[in-house]
């Protein structure tokens, strides 16, 4: 027998269920000496009794005010989760339905995207010509406008002498709007003048 | 959907990640299940029925509304129980301070407004604690956890009543691991002692 008493620390090994390599000889020690295993037993009564304290119980209340005061943050992509599942289907049929749709939406498209991409020169061909149709509709309306606007004669001369022209022609509009907006005012502040 | 999940048989882990969704029930379950641990360690420390509520509350709402910041690796008791035990000893701490008035105004000229403006810091404790609480800390084991320094009595709720090892100890309450085992340590010499005392008597 060992005859050196455990030191505290010793015991706190004990007591708290330690295993290991260095127990064991105070195991032997304990129930071999009376002096130890009654501090020891004195100790485990005081760890026995913590450990039955039942936990005390709060107010009924206490969740439903935690619960007014937290704030619930819902990130976007669960909402948006969210609103699929539920504008879905509730019934197998139904969502089989939904998702079968979808499947045969989603071949029939890559389908076609594969036809186009291998087709290449077919729809360039066909988007350079639709580019042009645009294109001359565009410039038509245009020089309608400015034909009934101007008159065939003007539009000719604006036409013959290209941006040349076209710049001639904006620049006598702006001086013409300006004209006739400080000609307008002057008519304003001189009939101003006359009444007050 | 998760409201069709039995939330009471989740992880604590599965939980949150329901709670970071969003999901109400979610929250509400958390609450429910740490509801009596969270209020008994506030409770045992404060000694006040109406305080430990108001601080078990303050510890959840702080924790839910920081749901987002919970990282997986720290299991969520030891942040509640970390959280629960700064509330309650910062309640503490602000209860010792206004104890720095128990011997008066520091306006009062005589005596007698003295004596008005002061007050008996260990008559009001014992006064605030109501019938039912007196018999629920009535026991003697009870009554020597109040007499242990709040930090000692913080580390042996957690290890006995909690059954948290050292190491959760010393995370949760932010300690060096052997200043827990010598708080532990000497809780439970004083415990002894104090329980020792009251059998003589």
């Amino acid at each position: 027998m060992d005859h050196r008493h455990l030191l505290s620390e010793e015991i706190d090994l004990l007591l708290d269920g330690e295993e290991g390599f260095g127990v064991n000889p105070l195991k032997a020690h304990l129930a071999q000496c009376a002096g130890c295993r009654a501090e020891y037993e004195t100790q485990r009564e005081v760890t026995t009794a913590l450990e039955s304290l039942p936990h005390f119980v709060p107010s009924p209340w206490l969740a439903e005010r935690v619960m007014s005061q937290v704030q619930i943050f819902e990130p976007w992509h669960v909402a948006l989760r969210d609103r699929i599942v539920s504008a879905l289907p509730r019934t197998r049929a139904g969502r089989t339905l939904v998702f079968g749709t979808g499947g045969v939406m989603a071949v029939t498209m890559s389908v076609l995207t594969v036809w186009l991409a291998h087709r290449a020169d077919a729809v360039l061909f066909l988007a350079s010509l639709l580019g042009q149709r645009m294109r001359d509709l565009v410039t038509g309306g245009v020089h309608d406008v400015v034909v009934s606007t101007v008159g065939q004669g003007a539009a000719a001369t604006v036409a013959s002498n290209g941006l040349l022209g076209v710049g001639m022609a904006l620049s006598a509009l702006a001086l013409a709007v300006l004209g006739t907006a400080f000609g307008l005012n002057s008519l304003a502040t001189a009939a101003r003048s006359r009444r007050g | 959907m998760a409201p069709l999940l039995d939330l009471r048989n989740l992880p604590d882990a599965d939980l949150v990640s329901l709670a970071q969704e969003g999901r109400e029930t979610a929250y509400r379950e958390l609450v429910q299940r740490y509801e009596r641990p969270v209020f008994s360690l506030i409770f045992r420390m404060v000694r006040d029925r109406e305080v430990a509520e108001d601080l078990a509350q303050e510890t959840f709402i702080k924790v839910l509304n920081h749901i987002d910041k919970y990282r997986p690796e720290f299991k969520l008791s030891s942040w509640l129980f970390k959280i629960a035990n700064n509330v309650a000893i910062d309640f503490l701490r602000k209860r010792q301070l206004d104890t720095i008035s128990i011997d008066g105004s520091p306006h009062a000229r005589s005596a007698a407004e003295v004596d008005a403006t002061s007050f008996d810091v260990v008559a009001r404790q014992e006064s605030a604690l109501d019938e039912m609480e007196a018999k629920e800390l009535g026991t003697a084991i009870e009554r020597a956890i109040q007499q242990l320094r709040p930090e000692y009595r913080a580390c042996i709720m957690l290890r006995h009543v909690e059954g948290r090892s050292y190491e959760e100890i010393a995370a949760t309450l932010d300690l060096p691991l052997g200043t827990v085992k010598t708080y532990i340590h000497r809780a439970r010499h004083q415990l002894r002692d104090a329980l020792e005392g009251l059998r003589d008597d």
